[in-house]
């Protein structure tokens, strides 16, 4: 059997790359996307050049503020990057069939067999990055791999605009080249312990069996490392089929409890496949969240409702009910994922409502359609919803509740 | 603890104790039923603690005795024993014996849990308690349960909404997008109290077992419903929140009306419905003097019946959800039935003809 091959692409500080290509004046400077330095908001993204003043993405906003105090400092304005992430992975369709959205701005190809088409694997990414920069404007990374494991990890080798190729055979020696640090999905929880333990090269970590390393971090995490040390993919993101679940998910750097940080991750959530539902025309009635918490064990809970989801606030609303279900409101988050199961095309017979309060969503829900329908005919948006309308930092007036 | 019983009549009462009991887990006692035996009768207990359902049946008692068992597994070993007379016997306190009368090769010895772990059940005060006839309830229940919601965000649209005004008690239910309503005078005086909201699970159980036959006896409470009837007794905890303000959007006066045979309209439904998915459109056109119901075109084509009617107003097409349509026409029993309208986006009526004390409100779908 032919060996798998993988590419991961990864889009270079996006939300910051996409303000900076749409508004002039931010290009070449320290520009910060994230939550509001006052109510404990983090980094969303951090162009690169405020990342050379050690900005960092998940990193409280008021901590980047004193880090990089002559940045600019936006809220993201979430509609926009969704419909830009939409443009892209709609030129990968040119490449593959195979694609895997993981977020907003990465997604894996499998691009086994298509050698024949586009050459080596480096000329296939040369070819991808250069169609996506004429298209959009952006630079990518791009990670090639056996393995989605391989592939993902060799995006991050050289960014921005970079291309790393792990051929066959050399994942294990690629590997040991790697900080812990580097390494996929080793959270800072366990980045810390196993400095305590003087595990601080991935060559010391794989001296290690995986009986001891059970041991030391429990059975998940032991064979996470056990794996990831070797170069083997754990099977990161399997199971993500796109056909019957439109989904998104958040994994932060720092492990999060502020709930007003959560909430708002939620409602950039709730956006993103709420909108990539509509653009879809699909609709859904099953709402399922999920959550990875600091000790890596992961739990989904799920709510279905009547009627298909009407509108941004019902889904956020939803979306809050399932995170009491699951969340005690302290307990460290490191990922919160948020989709749509049972997707059936939207045949646009919206049922009437015989309460005000219901028809006021359904209201909300044409809202959503005019804007979606006005964003595609006009490049720049002409609307957009107050809560996530981007303003200067610090606020010259209070930032609008949701 | 010993008494016979014919298998036919305790299979009954497990079978109803088993819709009440929330749990198969057999470490649960709330997936047990109590039984007391005495004066030749059986009570029977069974409790989710929202739930609560009793029962008391004729037996033959040689010995009085109380035990709890696990409900499920009697069930099973019920259904299991060829019919006749079953003796029960609870051994030392310890084994609760199930064998056939007559055929002793066959021997059951159950594990069981003492009767003091048993939930306690409450009762109301026996004065609040007012009768109804049993047929009313019936109804009453039967023109709504169908439409309460079973989104579990709306939890005060997932249970049937009870008031009275006067001498007259109303039933409504609705889940957003149809509504239920349906009011019974009654004979007797009844007790004040505000509006409550019934979990449909009492509600379909006092339909099941009620004979229908004689009065039932009803008791609210701020938190609970009781019925009592044909030596049953029921009650469960209400749904707390506030139900919709449902009497303005039932619509006054409307300016069309449309008059069908019921069972012909329900005959075309049935048809028609064949290429119409599970909560999807049908469209009613209407021209002078003709009802065409049409399902959409799908994948597998489309269905198209004519009927005849009497209706007199403009040419136009109304889109309703097939289940919103086909609920109402289900429990309607009228000869005729009257559709009526103002606008094609907004809310029609269904009325039985002759007139009945119920009627139907539902919000159509868009047409395109």
């Amino acid at each position: 059997m032919a060996s798998s091959l993988w590419f991961h692409v990864d889009m270079d500080a996006f939300y910051a790359a996409v303000e900076q290509r749409e508004n002039p004046e931010y290009r070449g400077k320290p520009l910060i996307i994230g939550g509001n330095p006052d109510s404990r908001g983090v980094v969303s993204t951090a162009s690169y050049e405020a990342r050379k003043f050690g900005v960092r993405s998940a990193m409280p906003t008021s901590q980047a503020k004193r880090l990089c105090p002559q940045g600019i400092f936006i809220f993201p304005r979430m509609e926009r990057y969704v419909l830009e992430s939409q443009r892209i992975m709609k030129l990968f369709t040119n490449f593959t069939p195979e694609i895997f959205q993981v977020s907003i701005d990465e997604a894996f190809l499998n691009m086994t067999g298509t050698e024949r088409i586009f050459g080596s694997p480096n000329e296939g990414a040369r070819k991808i990055k250069k169609v996506v920069l004429q298209e959009t404007g952006l630079t990518i990374s791009v990670g090639i791999g056996s393995s989605k494991l391989i592939a993902k990890i060799a995006s991050g080798y050289q960014k921005p605009d970079g291309l790393t190729w792990i051929p066959l055979g050399e994942e294990e020696s690629f590997i040991d080249k790697l900080s812990i640090r580097d390494l996929w999905g080793v959270g800072q929880k366990t980045q810390q312990r196993l400095a305590e333990l003087n595990i601080n090269s991935v060559q010391i970590l794989k001296s290690l069996d995986l009986l001891k390393l059970e041991r030391i971090f429990g059975p998940r995490t032991g064979e996470y490392l056990y794996k990831v040390s070797r170069g083997i993919d754990p099977g990161i993101y399997t199971g993500v089929t796109k056909s019957h679940s439109i989904s998104n998910e958040t994994t932060f750097s720092r492990d999060i409890s502020d709930p007003e940080t959560i909430r708002q991750v939620l409602l950039e959530l709730s956006h993103s496949i709420l909108f990539r539902l509509r653009d879809e025309k699909k609709e859904s009635r099953v709402l399922v969240l999920k959550l990875r918490y600091s000790n890596f064990s992961t739990t989904t809970v799920q709510e279905a409702l009547d009627h298909a989801f009407r509108s941004l606030e019902e889904t956020h609303k939803i979306a809050l009910v399932l995170l009491s279900r699951r969340w005690n409101g302290r307990e460290p988050l490191r990922l919160i994922g948020l989709g749509f199961s049972q997707i059936v095309p939207d045949q646009g017979k919206f049922q009437g409502e015989l309460f005000a309060e219901d028809a006021g969503d359904l209201r909300r829900k044409k809202v959503e359609h005019t804007v979606i329908t006005l964003r595609k005919r006009f490049s720049k948006e002409i609307i957009q919803k107050g809560s996530l309308m981007k303003k200067d930092l610090p606020d010259r007036s209070p930032r609008p509740k949701e | 603890m010993k008494f016979n019983c014919d298998r036919d009549v305790i299979i009954k009462e497990f079978q109803t104790a088993q819709e009440i009991v929330s749990s198969r887990n057999a470490l649960s006692i709330l997936s047990y039923v109590l039984l007391e035996a005495n004066q030749n009768s059986l009570l029977l207990k069974a409790t989710d603690l929202k739930v609560s359902f009793e029962t008391r049946i004729p037996v033959e008692v040689q010995t009085p005795g109380i035990t709890t068992v696990f409900c499920d597994r009697v069930l099973g070993i019920l259904r299991s024993l060829p019919p006749g007379e079953v003796q029960f016997e609870l051994l030392d306190h310890e084994r609760f014996i199930i064998k056939p009368l007559f055929k002793t090769n066959i021997d059951f010895r159950l594990k069981n849990m003492g009767a003091d772990k048993f939930p306690e059940t409450q009762w109301a005060d026996p004065d609040l308690f007012f009768s109804l006839r049993q047929s009313d309830m019936i109804e009453m229940i039967s023109q709504t349960v169908f439409a309460v919601s079973d989104d579990e965000t709306r939890y005060f649209m997932n249970g049937v909404y009870l008031e009275k005004q006067d001498r007259t008690l109303i039933m409504v239910a609705t889940d957003g997008r149809r509504l239920s309503y349906i009011a019974k005078e009654t004979d007797g005086n009844l007790p004040d109290f505000s509006g409550v909201i019934i979990p449909p699970k009492i509600l379909n159980l006092i339909r099941k077992l009620a004979s229908g036959e004689g009065t039932l006896q009803l008791a609210i409470t701020d938190k609970h419903l009781f019925a009592e009837f044909d030596s049953q007794k029921i009650s469960t905890a209400l749904i707390e929140g506030q139900f919709p303000n449902y009497q303005r959007v039932i619509p006054e006066k409307q300016e069309h009306t449309v008059l069908v045979r019921r069972g012909e309209l329900n005959e075309a439904l049935r048809r028609v419905g064949l290429m119409v998915e599970k909560s999807r459109r049908i469209y009613l056109d209407l021209s002078p003097d003709n009802l065409a119901l049409v399902s959409e075109e799908s994948e597998l084509g489309m269905a198209r019946e004519d009927i005849p009617c009497r209706y007199s107003g403009p040419t136009v097409r109304i889109a309703l959800n097939f289940m919103y349509l086909n609920d109402p026409l289900r429990v309607i029993e009228g000869e005729d039935v009257q559709i009526q309208f103002t606008e094609t986006n907004r809310a029609i009526s269904l009325y039985s003809v002759p007139e009945a004390d119920y009627f139907h409100i539902v919000m159509p779908m868009q047409t395109e």
